[in-house]
């Protein structure tokens, strides 16, 4: 038994009790809680692959997941265009957006990236507030868009279950993160830290540092937009402060910081922490303390910053190193002989 | 790699059980009480109104039951199930959907904010659920063809629509001829909104407008909308605005010496308690918009009233009203229904006739509702500023119906 056969098998175990779970939480309230998980950790994950492997840290990137909501819904709504491929489209027009903010933003260093992120996405929330119509396209300003119910069909991304929900952001997690380990494994991925960390001697060394973020972040914001469409066909609802707004975005960096920046499980395990725990204190807290998962969050992640400063992937996976050390050692032999 | 695996599945089973304990634990309650499941802002920027919602419900519970509940359901009692909605519309179309589904209510009700109902109903209709809204003023909460959705309370137009009733009947009562009209109104979406239909009904009963003018409800200094009021010299003002500007209109107006023979305004900020504070006799003779006064001239109002102040401190509001009659609305549907079926409780609702009762404290003649879950019968108050023993009181003068026994209203106001 080797370390790899160890990995693989785990990793196995894992997709399977994540696929099997409908069939033990059958609550639509329960199962909504695991998609709105999957959904962070997606979000997360995708925001990852610029803000984690490309050593910036935007926080605007609630922007993303408007472009692809608005996209999808406006393209259903007014011109009768399945959801699906509206949310390419969407990812598509995010993706494009966000190479136009990065062209001139990446030259910035620290703060100044994160601030300049922060007024980008706080600016088009902003206009979307306040514009009725672009032209032909209905945004319907601070009231939001409302999506019709239909008769419930793939085509029309509607289901009158949540296990078809489940199932599709449960792939998409899947996809993504497949997606992150195959990029931190190649030449992008090696560029990409080598930048983060050194730009200039990343630069000297040949590396285009500048091409590599441009592309980290168009895939980040491709993705980010799909879950966008994904939320709006989930709530059948969204209006720009709740889904464009600072507090979506800075929860994704919440949960990225607490679970391990840069790291492909990181995402998931900061939202294992984090979403259960804001779920069950908005039902069973919320009575006591308006804001008190908030507090709760500012908590954890000071805790975390200041024993764990790379989150707490780096340290479990220490202690899973060890686990896994131990493991394959001893039976070693047996193992090879089975 | 064996202990290892023994040990994930013990993990993976202990999750599973785990699992199925959350998933199964709330459906225990099963008993003979009809559960109604109110989403409401508890906290959070209109806190403040969700927790009167909050208690006129209880208040109105409180004395079904205790007049034996629903006996066509064998004495049934209700049970008011809360959820937060922080005002927040995610929150509320999630919370919605725990009441309806691990709760299992019956029948909900809610949410305050337009924001918040309009996208919690489709929640409720797509699970077939009867949803009664007692105040939620957007029009399109009832204009989607909903089936489950039904609101007790007038729709956003109808203000409008009131505001101009209000008009026609005093001038035919009082003899008076007013001709022209403007328009005077805080920028946001609140006001342009008021301000779009005021120009279609005022173009429709032959005013002319003189006067047409947003203005941001964050100024400090309101003496160039003034100055233009002045010049335009209208027969009537129409107002919307939030507290602060009220204020400072009325107290400018004052000032500049501008007195058109009536100033109507929409509710908000001129009916924040504030305003008379602010404004002492300058605001004498204006006439305010809304759903409910505690002079109402109806059976029951005055008691109903005193009892609720004695519970909780403070008199109700047109929106504790319209949360009050609702539970009695959903009793009554609840009653002829004989059943807690989500179909025939709908049905139920849908038929609804009622005119007597508690519920018709209103300041409306009875809840009926239309195809679209609207009730035909909700209408709003007019109240007019006065001086009663040397205090500045809001009194009740439209409808007629209602009006505060011996008072005649000063109409037009400054002649």
């Amino acid at each position: 038994m080797s370390r790899k056969q160890l990995d693989t098998s785990l990793l196995g175990l894992a997709a399977l009790i994540a696929f099997g779970l409908p069939l033990v939480v059958t609550s639509p309230t329960y199962l909504q809680i695991l998609i709105l998980l999957f959904f962070y950790a997606y979000l997360t994950t995708s925001w990852n692959l610029v803000g984690g492997f490309a050593g910036v840290l935007p926080l605007g990137h609630s922007v993303f997941v408007g472009i692809g909501a608005y996209t999808s819904t406006i393209l259903t709504l007014q011109y009768g265009v399945s959801p699906w491929i509206g949310m390419l489209v969407g990812g598509l027009l995010a993706a494009l957006v966000g190479v136009i903010i990065g062209l001139p933003t990446f030259r910035l260093r620290g703060a100044y990236f994160c601030l300049c992120t922060i007024a980008f996405a706080e600016g088009i929330r902003v206009m979307v507030e306040n514009i009725d119509s672009l032209g032909p396209l209905k945004i319907n300003g601070p009231r939001g868009l409302l999506i019709p119910l239909k008769e419930p069909s793939f085509w029309h991304y509607q289901f009158m279950s949540k296990l078809p929900y489940y199932y599709i952001i449960l792939t998409l997690l899947i996809l993504v993160l497949a997606l992150t380990w195959f990029i931190s494994r190649s030449k992008i991925g090696y560029y990409l830290a080598a930048g983060g960390e050194e730009p200039e001697a990343a630069t000297a060394l040949g590396v285009n540092v500048a091409n590599c973020k441009l592309l980290a972040m168009a895939l980040s914001c491709f993705f980010t937009a799909l879950a966008g469409t994904f939320y709006a066909q989930l709530m059948l609802y969204f209006y720009p402060k709740g889904l464009m707004g600072l507090d979506l975005s800075f929860e994704i960096a919440f949960i990225a910081l607490i679970g391990g920046r840069g790291t492909i499980a990181g995402p998931v395990i900061g939202a294992l922490v984090l979403r259960p725990l804001n779920e069950f204190t908005r039902i069973y807290l919320s009575d006591m303390l308006p804001g008190l998962h908030l507090v709760i969050f500012g908590l954890i992640l000071i805790l975390v910053m200041l024993y764990k400063p790379q989150g707490l992937t780096a340290p479990l996976a220490a202690a899973y190193d060890k686990l896994a050390r131990k493991i394959t050692r001893a039976p070693n032999a047996k193992g090879a002989a089975a | 790699m064996k202990s290892h695996d023994k040990g994930s599945l013990l993990t993976c089973c202990l999750a599973a059980a785990l699992g199925l304990v959350l998933a199964a634990s709330p459906v225990l309650a099963a008993d003979k009480a009809v559960k109604i499941g109110n989403v409401e802002p508890l906290s959070g920027p209109s806190a403040s109104v969700g927790v009167q919602g909050k208690q006129a419900r209880e208040m109105a519970v409180e004395e079904i039951n205790a007049a034996g509940g629903i006996k066509s359901l064998g004495g049934a009692k209700l049970e008011l199930v809360y959820a937060d909605s922080k005002s927040d519309p995610t929150v509320g179309v999630t919370e919605t959907e725990r009441l309806i589904n691990t709760e299992k209510v019956n029948l909900m009700t809610g949410c305050w904010n337009s924001a918040v109902t309009y996208p919690a109903t489709q929640v409720a209709e797509r699970y077939g659920i009867p949803f009664v809204v007692p105040v939620a003023v957007r029009d399109t909460i009832t204009e989607r063809g909903f089936k489950n959705v039904f609101r007790v309370a007038a729709k956003d137009s109808w203000w409008v629509r009131d505001q101009f009733r209000f008009l026609k009947d005093m001038q035919e009562e009082t003899g008076t001829k007013l001709k022209t009209i403007a328009f005077v109104f805080e920028n946001g979406d609140w006001g342009t909104g008021f301000a779009e239909k005021w120009r279609e009904l005022a173009k429709k009963d032959g005013y002319e407008v003189v006067l047409d003018e947003p203005y941001p409800s964050t100024a400090t200094d309101l003496t160039p909308v003034v100055t233009k009021l002045k010049s335009a010299n209208p027969d009537i003002v129409m107002l919307v605005s939030n507290a602060a500007d009220a204020i400072l209109l009325t107290n400018t107006m004052a000032e500049m010496q501008v007195k058109p023979k009536v100033v109507l305004a929409s509710g908000g900020g001129h009916a924040d308690p504030k305003f008379l504070e602010n404004t002492g006799d300058t605001a004498y003779g204006i006439f305010d918009e809304v759903e409910w006064n505690t002079d109402v001239n109806k059976p029951g109002a005055k008691e109903t009233n005193a009892k609720f102040k004695k519970k909780y401190g403070y008199d109700l509001t047109g929106e504790s009203v319209d949360a009050y009659a609702s539970m009695y609305v959903i009793a009554d549907a609840l009653e002829r229904a004989a059943s807690t079926d989500p179909a025939k409780v709908r049905e139920a609702l849908a038929s609804t006739k009622l005119s007597t009762g508690p519920a018709m404290i209103v300041s409306y003649d009875g809840v009926e509702f239309d195809k679209d879950g609207q009730n035909k019968n909700a209408g709003i108050v007019i109240v007019q500023v006065a001086k009663i023993d040397g205090k500045p009181q809001r009194v009740t003068v439209w409808p007629k119906s209602a009006r505060r026994a011996g008072y005649t209203p000063v109409f037009p106001a400054n002649k």
